[in-house]
C-alpha cells in the first residue's frame, strides 16, 4: 500500500459524533468509527459510528466491551473498526489528549491506520452561526515514529464528507434538538433496553 | 446522585413543563434540590416566572431563590446580561450580602475576567472562611483556564478542611484519571475512592482490603447507591492498571457491587466477564486463580443473557456470542 491513506467521512457517522458531543457538552465525549478500507484507493470509508462515552472516559472496561460487540456485528457486513472519535471537555482546548492518544493506540491494535478525529469546537461555532463549510473535526494519523500526528495544509484531502451536503443536514439536526435523542454506550450500560445503534436517529 | 424514583419525576415534570402544562416552580425547586445542571431549561422556564408579575409574587421570598437559580443558569447558558440583571435585583434587596458578592465574582468568573473573579472570591473567603461554594469555584475556575495541577492543588487544600465532601473526592479522582492512563495518578485515584468508601456517613462500613473480603452489613440498598457508584470506579481503575493481581481485586470488587445490587447491575455483570476473561488469559497454568469464581463468572454470564432476553433482544444474539467466545457460557 504505497502513499498516505486518506479517510472519506460518511454524513451518517459524521452526524451521530457531533450530536453525541452537543448533547454532552460539559463533558468530554468520545466514539468508535466504523468502516472499511478501500486498497485499491487507499481511502478508508467511514460508514458508521459508535458514540461510546460521556463521563470516566479514560477507563478500559467500557472501551473493551464496546469494541468486542462492535468488531462482532460489524465484521458480518466486512466492516470494522478503523477510529476514533473524541471530543473535549473545554471549549478553548484543541489538543489531542493522552487519553484520545492512548485509546487510539489501542484502536491501532484492531487496525493498523486508523483515524483520529477531534472535534474542532472553533469550526463549530463557525458552524453554528451559518458558515458551512470544511468538516467541524480534526485528522490525526499515526506516523512512522508511532506518534499521532495532525494533518495539516493537506487536510481537506486526507479527510473529505462524502456528502457535501453533510454540513447542512447537520445544521438541520442540531435546530431540532436531535441529538437529545443520542444513545451511548455508557447509556446502554445503565440501561440495556436503550440501542447504542440509534437506530431511529436517521428515520 | 438521582435515584431512579427522583430522575422519574424530574422527566415527568420537564416534560410537563416543555409542554405548557404548568409546573415550573415545582421543577425548579426539585433541580434545584438534586443540584443537577439544566441551565437552558431554567433559564427559560425560570425567566418566564420572573417576566411575569403575577406569577413572580405568587412566589412569595421565594422569589430571591429564583433570582439566584436564574442568574447562575444564564451564566451557564452564556446570557451574561440576563445574569447582571437577576445580580443587580438581589443586590438592591440584600445590599452588602455576601451571597450576592458571590453571584457577582462568577459573573466576572463567566465573563473570564479571571483576575478580578479570583480578588473577588479571595475576599469573600476572609469573611466567609467556610463558604464551600466559594472554593469550589476556585477550582473549577482554575480548570477552565486549564491549570490542571493547580485544580489539583486546590481540591487537594480543599478536602483537607471539607473531608467528607464526596463530591469533590469524586472529581479529584476523574481529574487525576483524565491526566494521564495507567501510570501512578491512577494508583492515587484509587486512594481518592478509598477515602470516599470510609467518608460515606450514613453506609455500614464496607470493609474490602486488598487481599481480604469481609462480610457487608446491609440496610437498604439506596443507602448503598454511592458506595456502589464510586466501587464501580474503583474496579474500574484497577482493570484499567491491568495486571494479575489488579485484575482479582478487581474481581472482588465487582463481586460486592453484584452482591450489593441483587445481581442488577450491567456493568458489574459485565466487568466480572472481562476480569475474569482476562485472569485466565494472564493465569494460564496457575490453576488456582483460573479456578477461583468459576461460578461466579458463570452466573453473572447467565444474568446478563437473561436481561438482554427480557430488555433488548436485539442484542442478544451479539452479547451470547461475546461471552461465549470468553468461555463463559456453554
Amino acid at each position: 500500500m504505497g502513499g498516505e491513506v486518506k479517510f472519506q467521512l460518511g454524513q451518517n457517522p459524521y452526524i451521530k459524533l457531533v450530536l453525541h458531543a452537543l448533547k454532552h457538552r460539559v463533558s468530554s465525549v468520545n466514539g468508535i468509527l466504523i468502516g472499511r478500507l478501500d486498497d485499491a484507493s487507499s481511502t478508508v470509508d467511514i460508514v458508521d459510528a459508535v458514540p461510546l462515552s460521556h463521563s470516566q472516559i479514560g477507563l478500559l472496561p467500557t472501551l473493551e466491551i464496546a469494541l468486542i460487540q462492535v468488531e462482532e456485528l460489524f465484521s458480518a457486513d466486512g466492516l470494522s473498526v478503523v477510529g476514533y472519535f473524541h471530543a473535549n471537555e473545554r471549549y478553548d482546548d484543541a489538543e489531542l489528549g493522552k487519553i484520545a492518544k492512548k485509546i487510539g493506540d489501542h484502536i491501532s491494535r484492531y487496525f493498523p491506520q486508523p483515524a483520529v478525529l477531534l472535534l474542532d469546537n472553533k469550526k463549530f461555532e463557525a458552524l453554528c452561526k451559518g458558515i458551512h463549510r470544511e468538516p467541524v473535526v480534526q485528522l490525526y494519523t499515526k506516523d512512522a515514529s508511532k506518534g499521532w500526528r495532525q494533518a495539516g495544509i493537506d487536510a481537506s484531502v486526507q479527510l473529505t464528507l462524502k456528502e457535501p451536503s453533510a454540513n447542512t443536514v447537520l445544521s438541520d439536526f442540531i435546530a431540532t434538538e436531535k441529538y437529545e435523542e443520542i444513545v451511548d454506550f455508557d447509556d446502554y450500560l445503565d440501561d440495556i433496553s436503550k440501542d447504542w445503534l440509534n437506530p431511529r436517529l436517521f428515520k | 446522585m438521582v435515584g431512579v424514583a427522583e430522575e422519574a419525576e424530574l422527566n415527568r415534570l420537564e416534560n410537563q413543563v416543555d409542554n405548557g402544562g404548568g409546573g415550573a416552580w415545582e421543577y425548579l425547586t426539585l433541580v434545584r434540590k438534586l443540584k443537577l445542571r439544566r441551565s437552558e431549561k431554567v433559564l427559560k422556564h425560570g425567566l418566564a416566572i420572573l417576566d411575569d408579575p403575577k406569577s413572580r409574587s405568587k412566589l412569595g421570598t421565594e422569589e430571591w431563590t429564583l433570582y439566584e437559580q436564574v442568574a447562575i443558569a444564564a451564566m451557564d447558558c452564556q446570557s451574561l446580561d440576563v445574569a447582571k440583571d437577576c445580580i443587580k435585583t438581589l443586590s438592591k434587596r440584600f445590599p452588602g450580602s455576601n451571597r450576592v458578592g458571590r453571584l457577582e465574582a462568577m459573573l466576572l468568573e463567566a465573563k473570564g475576567s479571571w483576575s478580578d473573579a479570583e480578588k473577588a472570591y479571595t475576599r469573600l473567603l476572609e469573611d466567609s472562611p467556610l463558604d464551600q461554594v466559594i472554593h469550589k469555584r476556585r477550582v473549577a475556575m482554575a480548570k477552565a483556564q486549564g491549570n490542571i495541577s493547580g485544580a489539583v492543588e486546590c481540591l487537594n487544600k480543599y478536602l483537607e478542611i471539607f473531608m467528607a465532601d464526596h463530591d469533590a473526592w469524586r472529581e479529584l479522582g476523574e481529574i487525576y484519571v483524565s491526566l494521564q492512563m495507567c501510570d501512578t495518578m491512577y494508583k492515587q485515584a484509587a486512594f481518592c475512592y478509598e477515602e470516599l468508601i470510609l467518608c460515606q456517613p450514613t453506609v455500614p462500613l464496607y470493609h474490602l482490603a486488598y487481599a481480604e473480603a469481609s462480610e457487608i452489613i446491609l440496610s437498604s440498598l439506596g443507602d448503598c447507591q454511592y458506595f456502589i457508584i464510586f466501587a464501580l470506579y474503583k474496579l474500574q481503575v484497577l482493570y484499567t492498571l491491568g495486571g494479575l493481581e489488579n485484575l482479582i481485586t478487581a474481581k472482588k470488587y465487582y463481586a460486592s457491587t453484584i452482591d450489593l445490587t441483587g445481581g442488577k447491575n450491567t456493568r458489574a455483570l459485565f466487568g466480572i466477564c472481562l476480569c475474569s476473561h482476562a485472569i485466565s488469559q494472564l493465569a494460564k497454568g496457575r490453576s488456582k486463580e483460573e479456578k477461583e469464581g468459576l461460578e461466579l463468572q458463570s452466573l453473572a454470564a447467565q444474568a446478563l443473557v437473561k436481561d438482554h432476553k427480557q430488555k433488548a433482544p436485539t442484542k442478544l444474539p451479539l452479547v451470547s456470542s461475546m461471552l461465549k467466545n470468553m468461555k463463559l457460557l456453554s
